[in-house]
Protein backbone atom coordinates (compact mmCIF):
# COMPACT_ATOMS: atom_id res chain seq x y z
CA UNK A 1 0.00 0.00 0.00
CA UNK A 2 1.38 3.48 -0.88
CA UNK A 3 2.32 5.85 1.96
CA UNK A 4 -0.42 7.95 3.54
CA UNK A 5 -0.82 11.13 1.51
CA UNK A 6 -2.33 13.73 3.82
CA UNK A 7 -2.93 16.23 1.02
CA UNK A 8 -4.87 13.69 -1.02
CA UNK A 9 -6.87 12.77 2.11
CA UNK A 10 -7.55 16.41 3.00
CA UNK A 11 -8.67 17.31 -0.50
CA UNK A 12 -11.75 15.19 -0.01
CA UNK A 13 -13.08 17.60 2.58
CA UNK A 14 -14.82 20.52 0.90
CA UNK A 15 -14.77 22.36 4.22
CA UNK A 16 -11.03 23.00 4.01
CA UNK A 17 -11.37 24.47 0.54
CA UNK A 18 -14.18 26.72 1.77
CA UNK A 19 -12.36 27.78 4.94
CA UNK A 20 -8.66 27.56 4.09
CA UNK A 21 -7.74 30.14 6.73
CA UNK A 22 -8.93 27.98 9.63
CA UNK A 23 -6.88 25.44 11.56
CA UNK A 24 -9.43 22.96 12.84
CA UNK A 25 -8.28 21.23 16.02
CA UNK A 26 -11.68 20.51 17.55
CA UNK A 27 -11.97 17.03 16.11
CA UNK A 28 -12.81 15.40 19.42
CA UNK A 29 -16.00 17.51 19.41
CA UNK A 30 -16.94 16.70 15.83
CA UNK A 31 -15.10 15.86 12.64
CA UNK A 32 -15.47 17.17 9.12
CA UNK A 33 -17.19 15.04 6.51
CA UNK A 34 -15.59 13.82 3.29
CA UNK A 35 -17.39 14.34 -0.02
CA UNK A 36 -18.29 10.62 -0.10
CA UNK A 37 -20.48 11.10 2.98
CA UNK A 38 -22.11 14.31 1.76
CA UNK A 39 -22.82 12.66 -1.61
CA UNK A 40 -24.33 9.54 -0.03
CA UNK A 41 -26.74 11.62 2.05
CA UNK A 42 -27.68 13.86 -0.88
CA UNK A 43 -28.20 10.88 -3.16
CA UNK A 44 -30.44 9.20 -0.64
CA UNK A 45 -32.69 12.25 -0.39
CA UNK A 46 -32.63 12.86 -4.15
CA UNK A 47 -33.21 9.32 -5.34
CA UNK A 48 -34.42 6.96 -2.64
CA UNK A 49 -36.10 8.93 0.13
CA UNK A 50 -38.82 6.75 1.71
CA UNK A 51 -39.54 5.34 5.10
CA UNK A 52 -38.04 1.97 5.93
CA UNK A 53 -39.49 -1.42 6.81
CA UNK A 54 -43.14 -0.56 6.29
CA UNK A 55 -43.87 0.68 2.80
CA UNK A 56 -45.89 -1.34 0.34
CA UNK A 57 -43.94 0.20 -2.51
CA UNK A 58 -40.63 -0.37 -4.17
CA UNK A 59 -39.15 2.93 -3.02
CA UNK A 60 -39.52 1.89 0.58
CA UNK A 61 -37.94 -1.44 -0.22
CA UNK A 62 -34.93 0.34 -1.75
CA UNK A 63 -34.60 2.59 1.28
CA UNK A 64 -34.84 -0.43 3.56
CA UNK A 65 -32.13 -2.22 1.61
CA UNK A 66 -29.80 0.80 1.91
CA UNK A 67 -30.56 1.18 5.62
CA UNK A 68 -29.97 -2.50 6.33
CA UNK A 69 -26.80 -2.44 4.23
CA UNK A 70 -25.61 0.36 6.50
CA UNK A 71 -26.20 -1.91 9.49
CA UNK A 72 -24.19 -4.59 7.76
CA UNK A 73 -21.31 -2.18 7.03
CA UNK A 74 -21.14 -1.17 10.69
CA UNK A 75 -21.40 -4.79 11.87
CA UNK A 76 -18.51 -5.93 9.73
CA UNK A 77 -16.43 -2.83 10.57
CA UNK A 78 -16.52 -3.62 14.29
CA UNK A 79 -16.72 -7.39 13.71
CA UNK A 80 -20.02 -7.96 15.48
CA UNK A 81 -21.20 -11.55 15.38
CA UNK A 82 -24.75 -10.70 14.25
CA UNK A 83 -26.38 -7.88 12.30
CA UNK A 84 -29.07 -7.47 14.95
CA UNK A 85 -26.35 -6.58 17.46
CA UNK A 86 -26.06 -3.16 15.78
CA UNK A 87 -28.71 -0.80 17.15
CA UNK A 88 -28.93 2.58 15.44
CA UNK A 89 -29.57 5.51 17.77
CA UNK A 90 -28.82 9.23 17.79
CA UNK A 91 -25.32 8.96 19.26
CA UNK A 92 -23.17 7.69 22.09
CA UNK A 93 -25.13 9.72 24.67
CA UNK A 94 -28.44 8.17 23.59
CA UNK A 95 -26.84 4.72 23.61
CA UNK A 96 -25.52 5.14 27.16
CA UNK A 97 -28.91 6.40 28.31
CA UNK A 98 -30.57 3.35 26.76
CA UNK A 99 -28.14 1.00 28.46
CA UNK A 100 -28.40 2.64 31.89
CA UNK A 101 -32.20 2.76 31.71
CA UNK A 102 -32.48 -0.67 30.13
CA UNK A 103 -30.44 -2.63 32.66
CA UNK A 104 -32.45 -1.46 35.68
CA UNK A 105 -34.64 -4.23 37.11
CA UNK A 106 -33.31 -6.73 34.60
CA UNK A 107 -29.61 -6.90 35.44
CA UNK A 108 -29.47 -4.31 38.23
CA UNK A 109 -31.53 -4.74 41.39
CA UNK A 110 -31.73 -2.42 44.44
CA UNK A 111 -28.54 -2.71 46.50
CA UNK A 112 -26.42 -3.78 43.50
CA UNK A 113 -23.24 -1.88 42.60
CA UNK A 114 -21.90 -0.50 39.34
CA UNK A 115 -18.39 0.76 38.61
CA UNK A 116 -17.44 3.92 36.67
CA UNK A 117 -14.13 5.82 36.47
CA UNK A 118 -13.04 9.31 37.47
CA UNK A 119 -12.31 10.39 33.90
CA UNK A 120 -15.65 9.64 32.28
CA UNK A 121 -17.57 12.06 30.09
CA UNK A 122 -20.79 13.24 31.77
CA UNK A 123 -22.72 11.05 29.32
CA UNK A 124 -21.20 8.02 31.00
CA UNK A 125 -21.93 9.33 34.51
CA UNK A 126 -25.24 11.16 34.63
CA UNK A 127 -27.51 8.53 32.97
CA UNK A 128 -26.23 6.04 35.55
CA UNK A 129 -26.78 8.53 38.40
CA UNK A 130 -30.34 9.25 37.25
CA UNK A 131 -31.38 5.63 37.15
CA UNK A 132 -29.22 4.32 39.98
CA UNK A 133 -30.66 6.88 42.41
CA UNK A 134 -34.21 5.87 41.55
CA UNK A 135 -33.48 2.15 41.76
CA UNK A 136 -31.19 2.10 44.77
CA UNK A 137 -28.08 1.03 42.86
CA UNK A 138 -24.70 2.09 44.28
CA UNK A 139 -22.04 3.74 42.07
CA UNK A 140 -18.34 3.18 42.78
CA UNK A 141 -15.68 5.24 41.01
CA UNK A 142 -12.20 4.06 39.99
CA UNK A 143 -9.64 6.76 40.90
CA UNK A 144 -6.76 7.85 38.66
CA UNK A 145 -3.03 7.47 39.04
CA UNK A 146 -0.69 10.46 39.30
CA UNK A 147 -0.35 10.25 35.48
CA UNK A 148 -4.14 10.69 35.15
CA UNK A 149 -4.73 7.16 33.98
CA UNK A 150 -7.15 4.63 35.40
CA UNK A 151 -5.62 3.08 38.52
CA UNK A 152 -5.73 -0.63 37.69
CA UNK A 153 -4.85 -1.69 41.23
CA UNK A 154 -7.82 0.25 42.61
CA UNK A 155 -9.90 -1.08 39.71
CA UNK A 156 -9.26 -4.66 40.77
CA UNK A 157 -10.02 -3.83 44.40
CA UNK A 158 -13.34 -2.24 43.41
CA UNK A 159 -14.16 -5.21 41.16
CA UNK A 160 -13.84 -7.37 44.25
CA UNK A 161 -16.96 -5.58 45.61
CA UNK A 162 -18.87 -7.42 42.90
CA UNK A 163 -20.31 -4.71 40.63
CA UNK A 164 -22.93 -6.02 38.20
CA UNK A 165 -21.96 -3.47 35.54
CA UNK A 166 -18.66 -1.75 34.71
CA UNK A 167 -18.69 1.20 32.28
CA UNK A 168 -15.62 3.09 31.07
CA UNK A 169 -14.32 5.05 28.12
CA UNK A 170 -11.98 3.64 25.49
CA UNK A 171 -10.13 6.97 25.23
CA UNK A 172 -10.37 9.96 27.58
CA UNK A 173 -12.15 12.78 25.74
CA UNK A 174 -10.09 15.37 27.63
CA UNK A 175 -6.61 13.87 27.83
CA UNK A 176 -6.57 11.54 24.84
CA UNK A 177 -5.12 8.75 26.97
CA UNK A 178 -5.86 5.30 25.61
CA UNK A 179 -7.23 3.06 28.34
CA UNK A 180 -6.16 -0.58 28.63
CA UNK A 181 -9.68 -1.65 27.65
CA UNK A 182 -8.88 -5.27 26.73
CA UNK A 183 -7.35 -5.83 30.14
CA UNK A 184 -10.18 -3.99 31.88
CA UNK A 185 -12.81 -6.08 30.09
CA UNK A 186 -10.96 -9.28 30.95
CA UNK A 187 -10.80 -8.36 34.65
CA UNK A 188 -14.43 -7.24 34.74
CA UNK A 189 -15.61 -10.44 33.09
CA UNK A 190 -13.61 -12.51 35.54
CA UNK A 191 -15.48 -10.64 38.28
CA UNK A 192 -18.79 -11.45 36.58
CA UNK A 193 -19.70 -7.90 35.53
CA UNK A 194 -21.44 -6.71 32.37
CA UNK A 195 -19.00 -4.47 30.47
CA UNK A 196 -19.90 -1.21 28.72
CA UNK A 197 -17.36 0.77 26.67
CA UNK A 198 -17.90 4.39 25.70
CA UNK A 199 -16.19 4.39 22.32
CA UNK A 200 -17.02 7.99 21.39
CA UNK A 201 -13.32 8.85 21.00
CA UNK A 202 -12.11 5.28 20.53
CA UNK A 203 -13.95 4.52 17.30
CA UNK A 204 -11.91 6.88 15.16
CA UNK A 205 -8.60 5.86 16.66
CA UNK A 206 -8.75 2.21 15.79
CA UNK A 207 -11.17 -0.26 14.31
CA UNK A 208 -12.44 -2.08 17.41
CA UNK A 209 -13.03 -5.81 17.08
CA UNK A 210 -16.07 -6.75 19.16
CA UNK A 211 -15.45 -10.46 19.16
CA UNK A 212 -11.84 -10.04 20.17
CA UNK A 213 -12.50 -7.30 22.73
CA UNK A 214 -15.39 -9.39 24.07
CA UNK A 215 -17.15 -6.48 25.81
CA UNK A 216 -20.92 -6.67 26.25
CA UNK A 217 -21.67 -3.18 24.94
CA UNK A 218 -19.69 -0.66 22.86
CA UNK A 219 -21.22 2.69 21.87
CA UNK A 220 -20.17 5.48 19.52
CA UNK A 221 -21.38 8.49 17.53
CA UNK A 222 -21.19 8.72 13.75
CA UNK A 223 -20.08 12.35 13.66
CA UNK A 224 -16.81 11.51 15.40
CA UNK A 225 -16.07 9.00 12.63
CA UNK A 226 -16.37 11.37 9.63
CA UNK A 227 -20.11 10.64 9.54
CA UNK A 228 -23.16 12.87 10.01
CA UNK A 229 -24.50 14.12 13.35
CA UNK A 230 -27.60 12.52 14.84
CA UNK A 231 -26.59 8.92 14.15
CA UNK A 232 -24.83 6.58 16.51
CA UNK A 233 -24.43 2.93 17.29
CA UNK A 234 -25.24 0.85 20.33
CA UNK A 235 -23.48 -2.46 19.86
CA UNK A 236 -24.45 -5.21 22.29
CA UNK A 237 -24.06 -8.94 22.48
CA UNK A 238 -27.37 -10.62 21.69
CA UNK A 239 -27.98 -11.98 25.19
CA UNK A 240 -27.20 -8.58 26.73
CA UNK A 241 -29.41 -6.66 24.32
CA UNK A 242 -32.23 -9.03 25.29
CA UNK A 243 -31.88 -7.71 28.85
CA UNK A 244 -32.45 -4.10 27.85
CA UNK A 245 -35.85 -2.58 28.52
CA UNK A 246 -36.50 -0.15 25.63
CA UNK A 247 -36.17 3.49 26.65
CA UNK A 248 -38.39 4.59 23.76
CA UNK A 249 -41.53 2.86 22.54
CA UNK A 250 -43.63 3.14 19.42
CA UNK A 251 -43.40 2.37 15.72
CA UNK A 252 -41.23 -0.39 14.35
CA UNK A 253 -40.27 -1.72 17.80
CA UNK A 254 -43.72 -3.19 18.40
CA UNK A 255 -45.01 -6.60 17.41
CA UNK A 256 -48.64 -6.31 18.50
CA UNK A 257 -50.55 -3.81 20.62
CA UNK A 258 -53.64 -4.20 22.74
CA UNK A 259 -54.62 -2.58 26.02
CA UNK A 260 -54.23 -5.97 27.70
CA UNK A 261 -50.86 -6.96 26.34
CA UNK A 262 -48.37 -5.32 23.98
CA UNK A 263 -45.53 -7.42 22.62
CA UNK A 264 -42.30 -6.20 21.15
CA UNK A 265 -40.60 -6.87 17.85
CA UNK A 266 -37.32 -8.79 17.73
CA UNK A 267 -33.84 -7.27 17.76
CA UNK A 268 -32.63 -4.88 16.47
CA UNK A 269 -36.04 -3.26 15.90
CA UNK A 270 -37.16 -3.67 19.52
CA UNK A 271 -34.61 -0.97 20.47
CA UNK A 272 -35.19 1.31 17.46
CA UNK A 273 -38.50 3.07 18.16
CA UNK A 274 -39.88 5.53 15.64
CA UNK A 275 -38.54 6.35 12.22
CA UNK A 276 -34.79 5.91 12.37
CA UNK A 277 -32.26 8.41 11.04
CA UNK A 278 -32.14 6.68 7.66
CA UNK A 279 -29.96 9.23 5.88
CA UNK A 280 -27.69 9.34 8.94
CA UNK A 281 -27.16 5.58 8.90
CA UNK A 282 -26.43 5.68 5.16
CA UNK A 283 -24.00 8.58 5.73
CA UNK A 284 -22.24 6.70 8.51
CA UNK A 285 -21.96 3.64 6.33
CA UNK A 286 -20.48 5.77 3.54
CA UNK A 287 -17.96 7.19 6.02
CA UNK A 288 -16.85 3.71 7.07
CA UNK A 289 -16.58 2.45 3.50
CA UNK A 290 -14.60 5.53 2.54
CA UNK A 291 -12.29 5.27 5.55
CA UNK A 292 -11.55 1.63 4.82
CA UNK A 293 -9.77 2.67 1.63
CA UNK A 294 -6.99 3.94 3.89
CA UNK A 295 -4.59 2.02 6.04
CA UNK A 296 -5.33 2.81 9.66
CA UNK A 297 -1.78 1.97 10.77
CA UNK A 298 -0.52 4.72 8.46
CA UNK A 299 -3.14 7.12 9.80
CA UNK A 300 -2.05 6.36 13.36
CA UNK A 301 1.57 6.97 12.32
CA UNK A 302 0.63 10.27 10.71
CA UNK A 303 -1.25 11.40 13.81
CA UNK A 304 1.59 10.44 16.12
CA UNK A 305 3.97 12.45 13.96
CA UNK A 306 1.68 15.48 14.36
CA UNK A 307 1.53 14.87 18.11
CA UNK A 308 5.32 14.53 18.35
CA UNK A 309 5.84 17.81 16.51
CA UNK A 310 3.21 19.52 18.65
CA UNK A 311 4.74 18.34 21.93
CA UNK A 312 8.18 19.27 20.67
CA UNK A 313 7.02 22.78 19.72
CA UNK A 314 5.27 23.26 23.06
CA UNK A 315 8.55 22.85 24.92
CA UNK A 316 9.74 26.10 23.29
CA UNK A 317 6.79 28.14 24.55
CA UNK A 318 7.09 29.53 28.05
CA UNK A 319 4.49 28.82 30.68
CA UNK A 320 2.57 25.98 29.04
CA UNK A 321 1.01 23.50 31.45
CA UNK A 322 0.36 20.24 29.56
CA UNK A 323 -2.18 17.90 31.14
CA UNK A 324 -2.04 15.09 28.57
CA UNK A 325 0.81 12.64 28.37
CA UNK A 326 2.21 11.95 24.90
CA UNK A 327 2.45 8.25 25.78
CA UNK A 328 -0.50 6.09 24.64
CA UNK A 329 -2.25 9.18 23.39
CA UNK A 330 -4.83 9.02 20.61
CA UNK A 331 -4.21 12.60 19.42
CA UNK A 332 -5.78 14.85 22.06
CA UNK A 333 -3.76 17.39 24.05
CA UNK A 334 -5.27 19.28 26.98
CA UNK A 335 -3.22 22.25 28.10
CA UNK A 336 -3.28 25.59 29.86
CA UNK A 337 -1.22 28.74 29.82
CA UNK A 338 0.09 29.13 33.38
CA UNK A 339 -2.29 31.07 35.63
CA UNK A 340 -4.50 32.09 32.72
CA UNK A 341 -8.13 31.07 32.30
CA UNK A 342 -8.63 28.65 29.37
CA UNK A 343 -11.49 30.79 28.04
CA UNK A 344 -9.02 33.65 27.46
CA UNK A 345 -6.53 31.36 25.74
CA UNK A 346 -9.24 29.89 23.50
CA UNK A 347 -10.57 33.33 22.60
CA UNK A 348 -7.13 34.57 21.57
CA UNK A 349 -6.62 31.40 19.51
CA UNK A 350 -10.04 31.97 17.95
CA UNK A 351 -8.91 35.43 16.88
CA UNK A 352 -6.08 33.70 15.06
CA UNK A 353 -8.51 31.21 13.48
CA UNK A 354 -7.39 28.23 15.47
CA UNK A 355 -10.45 26.19 16.45
CA UNK A 356 -10.03 24.46 19.81
CA UNK A 357 -12.39 23.78 22.66
CA UNK A 358 -12.04 25.22 26.12
CA UNK A 359 -13.67 24.48 29.46
CA UNK A 360 -14.17 21.24 31.32
CA UNK A 361 -15.23 19.23 28.25
CA UNK A 362 -18.19 17.57 30.01
CA UNK A 363 -15.82 15.90 32.46
CA UNK A 364 -16.12 17.91 35.69
CA UNK A 365 -15.13 15.03 37.99
CA UNK A 366 -11.87 14.70 36.05
CA UNK A 367 -11.13 18.41 36.45
CA UNK A 368 -11.83 18.38 40.17
CA UNK A 369 -9.14 15.71 40.31
CA UNK A 370 -6.77 17.68 38.05
CA UNK A 371 -7.34 20.76 40.28
CA UNK A 372 -7.67 23.14 37.36
CA UNK A 373 -10.62 25.30 36.27
CA UNK A 374 -10.53 23.75 32.81
CA UNK A 375 -8.21 23.48 29.86
CA UNK A 376 -8.03 24.10 26.17
CA UNK A 377 -8.13 20.96 24.10
CA UNK A 378 -6.33 20.53 20.79
CA UNK A 379 -7.56 17.37 19.08
CA UNK A 380 -5.95 16.17 15.88
CA UNK A 381 -7.42 14.20 12.99
CA UNK A 382 -5.90 12.44 10.00
CA UNK A 383 -6.61 15.45 7.76
CA UNK A 384 -4.54 17.78 9.94
CA UNK A 385 -1.11 18.67 8.60
CA UNK A 386 2.25 19.70 9.99
CA UNK A 387 1.34 23.18 8.80
CA UNK A 388 -1.72 23.07 11.12
CA UNK A 389 0.57 22.07 13.98
CA UNK A 390 2.97 24.90 13.27
CA UNK A 391 0.23 27.49 12.90
CA UNK A 392 -1.27 26.41 16.21
CA UNK A 393 2.13 26.65 17.90
CA UNK A 394 2.73 30.14 16.49
CA UNK A 395 -0.73 31.24 17.59
CA UNK A 396 -0.10 29.86 21.08
CA UNK A 397 3.15 31.80 21.23
CA UNK A 398 1.36 34.99 20.24
CA UNK A 399 -1.37 34.21 22.81
CA UNK A 400 1.15 33.81 25.61
CA UNK A 401 2.81 37.04 24.52
CA UNK A 402 -0.47 39.00 24.65
CA UNK A 403 -1.52 37.46 27.96
CA UNK A 404 1.77 38.10 29.69
CA UNK A 405 2.47 41.54 28.20
CA UNK B 1 -14.46 44.86 52.15
CA UNK B 2 -18.09 45.94 51.86
CA UNK B 3 -20.39 46.50 48.90
CA UNK B 4 -20.16 50.25 49.52
CA UNK B 5 -16.37 50.17 49.25
CA UNK B 6 -16.50 48.04 46.10
CA UNK B 7 -19.04 50.38 44.53
CA UNK B 8 -16.88 53.37 45.43
CA UNK B 9 -13.79 51.70 43.92
CA UNK B 10 -15.60 50.54 40.80
CA UNK B 11 -17.39 53.77 39.92
CA UNK B 12 -14.37 55.86 38.88
CA UNK B 13 -12.93 52.93 36.92
CA UNK B 14 -16.15 52.54 34.94
CA UNK B 15 -16.19 56.27 34.30
CA UNK B 16 -12.62 56.14 33.03
CA UNK B 17 -13.46 53.22 30.75
CA UNK B 18 -16.32 55.19 29.28
CA UNK B 19 -14.33 58.35 28.79
CA UNK B 20 -11.07 56.85 27.58
CA UNK B 21 -11.05 53.16 26.74
CA UNK B 22 -14.17 52.93 24.58
CA UNK B 23 -12.54 55.15 22.01
CA UNK B 24 -9.36 53.08 22.20
CA UNK B 25 -11.33 49.94 21.41
CA UNK B 26 -13.19 51.58 18.55
CA UNK B 27 -9.93 52.83 17.08
CA UNK B 28 -7.80 49.73 17.74
CA UNK B 29 -5.63 49.14 14.67
CA UNK B 30 -5.67 45.33 14.92
CA UNK B 31 -7.20 42.57 17.01
CA UNK B 32 -4.10 42.37 19.22
CA UNK B 33 -4.46 46.01 20.21
CA UNK B 34 -8.18 45.59 20.88
CA UNK B 35 -7.59 42.57 23.11
CA UNK B 36 -4.78 44.27 24.99
CA UNK B 37 -7.21 47.05 25.92
CA UNK B 38 -9.95 44.56 26.82
CA UNK B 39 -7.62 42.74 29.17
CA UNK B 40 -6.46 45.99 30.77
CA UNK B 41 -10.08 46.82 31.52
CA UNK B 42 -10.47 43.52 33.30
CA UNK B 43 -7.38 44.27 35.34
CA UNK B 44 -8.48 47.81 36.24
CA UNK B 45 -11.78 46.73 37.76
CA UNK B 46 -11.50 45.86 41.46
CA UNK B 47 -11.97 42.15 42.13
CA UNK B 48 -14.79 40.88 44.32
CA UNK B 49 -13.16 39.13 47.31
CA UNK B 50 -13.63 35.34 47.27
CA UNK B 51 -15.75 35.25 50.41
CA UNK B 52 -18.18 37.82 48.99
CA UNK B 53 -18.82 35.67 45.89
CA UNK B 54 -22.08 34.20 47.14
CA UNK B 55 -23.80 31.62 44.90
CA UNK B 56 -26.71 33.96 44.18
CA UNK B 57 -24.30 36.46 42.59
CA UNK B 58 -23.00 33.90 40.12
CA UNK B 59 -23.78 34.54 36.45
CA UNK B 60 -22.98 31.30 34.75
CA UNK B 61 -21.35 31.31 31.36
CA UNK B 62 -20.47 28.08 29.67
CA UNK B 63 -16.71 28.38 29.97
CA UNK B 64 -16.07 30.79 32.81
CA UNK B 65 -17.86 32.06 35.89
CA UNK B 66 -18.78 35.69 36.56
CA UNK B 67 -20.34 37.50 39.52
CA UNK B 68 -22.54 40.59 39.54
CA UNK B 69 -23.41 42.77 42.55
CA UNK B 70 -26.12 45.38 42.26
CA UNK B 71 -27.08 48.38 44.35
CA UNK B 72 -30.23 50.41 43.78
CA UNK B 73 -30.10 53.86 45.35
CA UNK B 74 -33.80 54.35 46.05
CA UNK B 75 -33.45 58.07 46.82
CA UNK B 76 -32.14 58.88 43.34
CA UNK B 77 -33.51 55.72 41.62
CA UNK B 78 -30.06 54.98 40.25
CA UNK B 79 -28.51 51.53 39.68
CA UNK B 80 -24.85 50.76 40.43
CA UNK B 81 -22.92 47.58 39.76
CA UNK B 82 -19.78 45.65 40.67
CA UNK B 83 -18.57 42.63 38.72
CA UNK B 84 -15.89 40.02 38.51
CA UNK B 85 -15.06 37.16 36.17
CA UNK B 86 -12.56 34.31 36.09
CA UNK B 87 -11.63 35.13 32.51
CA UNK B 88 -9.88 38.39 31.69
CA UNK B 89 -11.31 39.00 28.22
CA UNK B 90 -14.84 38.27 29.41
CA UNK B 91 -14.29 40.59 32.36
CA UNK B 92 -13.15 43.33 29.99
CA UNK B 93 -16.23 42.89 27.80
CA UNK B 94 -18.49 42.88 30.84
CA UNK B 95 -16.76 46.01 32.13
CA UNK B 96 -17.76 47.75 28.91
CA UNK B 97 -21.35 46.68 29.45
CA UNK B 98 -21.29 48.01 32.98
CA UNK B 99 -19.74 51.35 32.14
CA UNK B 100 -22.61 51.94 29.75
CA UNK B 101 -25.32 51.25 32.32
CA UNK B 102 -23.75 52.20 35.66
CA UNK B 103 -25.70 54.98 37.35
CA UNK B 104 -28.74 54.67 35.07
CA UNK B 105 -32.24 55.16 36.42
CA UNK B 106 -34.74 52.29 36.26
CA UNK B 107 -36.41 53.72 33.17
CA UNK B 108 -33.09 54.32 31.42
CA UNK B 109 -31.92 50.81 32.22
CA UNK B 110 -35.14 49.23 30.92
CA UNK B 111 -34.94 51.15 27.66
CA UNK B 112 -31.21 50.73 27.11
CA UNK B 113 -30.33 48.77 23.95
CA UNK B 114 -27.01 47.08 24.66
CA UNK B 115 -26.93 45.24 21.32
CA UNK B 116 -27.05 48.52 19.46
CA UNK B 117 -24.24 49.98 21.56
CA UNK B 118 -22.08 46.87 21.18
CA UNK B 119 -22.64 46.98 17.45
CA UNK B 120 -21.25 50.52 17.37
CA UNK B 121 -18.14 49.32 19.19
CA UNK B 122 -17.74 46.37 16.79
CA UNK B 123 -18.26 44.03 19.71
CA UNK B 124 -21.64 42.61 18.68
CA UNK B 125 -20.30 39.13 17.76
CA UNK B 126 -19.58 38.60 21.47
CA UNK B 127 -23.26 38.85 22.28
CA UNK B 128 -24.21 35.97 19.99
CA UNK B 129 -26.11 33.07 21.54
CA UNK B 130 -23.66 30.54 20.19
CA UNK B 131 -20.83 31.89 22.30
CA UNK B 132 -20.39 30.35 25.68
CA UNK B 133 -18.77 33.38 27.29
CA UNK B 134 -21.77 34.26 29.43
CA UNK B 135 -22.23 37.78 28.08
CA UNK B 136 -25.85 37.21 27.13
CA UNK B 137 -26.46 35.82 30.63
CA UNK B 138 -24.89 38.99 32.05
CA UNK B 139 -27.12 41.19 29.89
CA UNK B 140 -30.27 39.49 31.15
CA UNK B 141 -29.02 39.66 34.75
CA UNK B 142 -28.44 43.42 34.39
CA UNK B 143 -31.85 43.88 32.80
CA UNK B 144 -33.49 41.94 35.65
CA UNK B 145 -32.20 44.60 38.03
CA UNK B 146 -34.71 47.11 36.69
CA UNK B 147 -37.66 44.85 37.46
Amino acid sequence: MPAFDVQQFRQQFAFFQQQPEWVYLDNAATMHKPQAVIDAITQFYQHYNSNVHRGAHQLSQQATILFEQARSTVASYINAQHLHEIIFCSGATAALNQIAFGLMHTVLQPGDRILLTQLEHHANIVPWQLHCQRHGVIIDVVPLTAEHRIDLVAYEQLLALGPKVVSFSHISNVLGHIQPVAEMVRLAKAAGAVTVIDGAQGIVYQQPDMQQLDCDFYVFSGHKLYGPTGIGVLYGKTEQLEHLTPIFAGGEMIDSVSFINTSFNKLPFRLEAGTPNIAGAIGLSAAIEWLQKYNNKQIIQHKSLLLKEFYNGLTFIKGIDILSSHVHNAGIVALNVDSEHPADVAELLNQQQIAVRSGQHCAMPLFSCLARPGAIRCSFAAYNTLDDVNRCLLALEQTVEILTA
Amino acid sequence: MTLEQLLADTKPVLLDIQQRNLAEIEQARDWQAKYRVLMQLGKKLPAIPEKMKQPELLVKGCESRAWLMHYHDKATDKHYFVLDSEARIVKGLMAIMLCLVNGMTTTELCQFDLCHKFDQLNLKPYLSQSRGNGLTAMVSRIKQCCK
